[in-house]
């Protein structure tokens, strides 16, 4: 048991320097939106929804079930999400970066061989994606983009919460979630 | 990050908030805007005290909430500088079923919803850039909180 939760452990620290790579690592946008103005941030948002969708879709292929169907239920919020963001780049005058192949991100996540493996992938993926957005929270300065990032980061919260009632624990375990745990 | 921190981080915030509270606009300020959401936050703490004394929650469940509602309330009252809870009268329960279990649940999921939403409109026009975060997080609590009550419910998830 303890060999497993070291490794369990470690497949938790793979997924997210993984996250981290796919997000960090595309190229500056294209377009030219005044320096300031949150593109910047915004476009690593979308780069780490684009990351994101493709990891539940590779999470989904591993559950099972009505755990399999909440994937794809995340999957279609996270794309609902990217593009939400995405239009705030676009707006900025910028242009937003487009998604990998499935191929290329699937490189980067950590091997799933059980349900217990994908759910902790899952719930990694998912603390990033809270504490993503409660840091752009206090760095955009439009409200119109912190409306949205507000309401995405309860969104992800929501999500984190389903992982969590799904592996068997309770769904809101902590009174303040930052996507730190 | 730890709770302690996370108190730490609202009580630092208070004294910037303090200095920036009287509003220039027509805006409400940022210490009206905490009191706006201390009020919903107490509301909270006091359905989740009365379903656990009239058997309406789940007993782990409702502990479990209540705990989170408290320290939402003693984070808020810290970024509004406060030492110590200010006496207050007893939130009402107006619109709270507590008939039974279900009942319960889903007067207190509005609730719940109702207060997510009063904190993302508060985040939007927020100034004190330092409580955004930790404002964010109770929210974040809160979304989760609603996602508890429908696996309660035996309704969707999400």
């Amino acid at each position: 048991m303890r060999s497993r939760l070291t490794r369990r452990g470690a497949l938790g620290g793979a997924a997210a320097l993984a996250l981290a790579s796919c997000g960090g690592g595309d190229p500056p946008p294209t377009g030219q939106p005044r320096a300031g103005s949150g593109a910047g941030l915004l476009n690593s948002l979308v780069a780490l929804e684009h990351a994101g969708i493709a990891a539940w879709g590779a999470i989904g292929e591993v559950l099972r079930g009505d755990a399999r169907r909440y994937a794809g239920v995340i999957r279609e919020r996270e794309q609902a999400h990217a593009a939400r963001i995405a239009d705030l780049v676009r707006r900025l005058g910028g242009t937003p970066p487009q998604a990998r192949s499935d191929a290329d991100y699937a490189q980067l996540f950590p091997r799933m061989h059980s349900e217990a493996d994908a759910l902790h992938f899952a719930r990694d993926l998912e603390e990033r994606l809270v504490r993503a957005y409660l840091d752009a929270l206090r760095l955009l300065p439009d409200p119109e983009q912190r409306r949205a990032t507000a309401e995405i980061a309860a969104d992800e919260a929501e999500d984190l919460a389903v992982v969590h009632a799904l592996a068997g624990g309770p769904a809101a375990p902590q009174a303040f979630v930052t996507g730190t745990a | 990050m730890s709770t302690n921190r996370r108190q730490l981080l609202l009580g630092a915030a208070a004294a910037s908030l303090a200095a920036a509270s009287p509003a220039a606009a027509a805006e409400p300020s940022d210490a009206d805007q905490l009191e706006r959401l201390l009020g919903l936050e107490r509301r909270l703490q006091a359905a989740y005290e009365a379903a656990l004394a009239r058997d309406a929650v789940d007993p782990e469940l409702g502990a479990l909430l209540l705990g989170h509602e408290r320290e939402h309330v003693r984070g808020l009252e810290q970024a509004l500088g406060r030492r110590r809870p200010r006496a207050t009268a007893p939130p009402p329960k107006v619109g709270i079923d507590f008939a039974s279990r279900p009942r319960f649940a889903r007067s207190v999921l509005a609730l719940e919803r109702e207060t997510v939403a009063a904190y993302q409109e508060v985040l939007t026009g927020f100034r004190n850039d330092r409580l955004l975060q930790p404002l964010g997080s109770i929210m974040a609590c809160g979304a989760q909180h609603e996602v508890a009550l429908r696996q309660v419910l035996g309704d969707d998830l999400l």
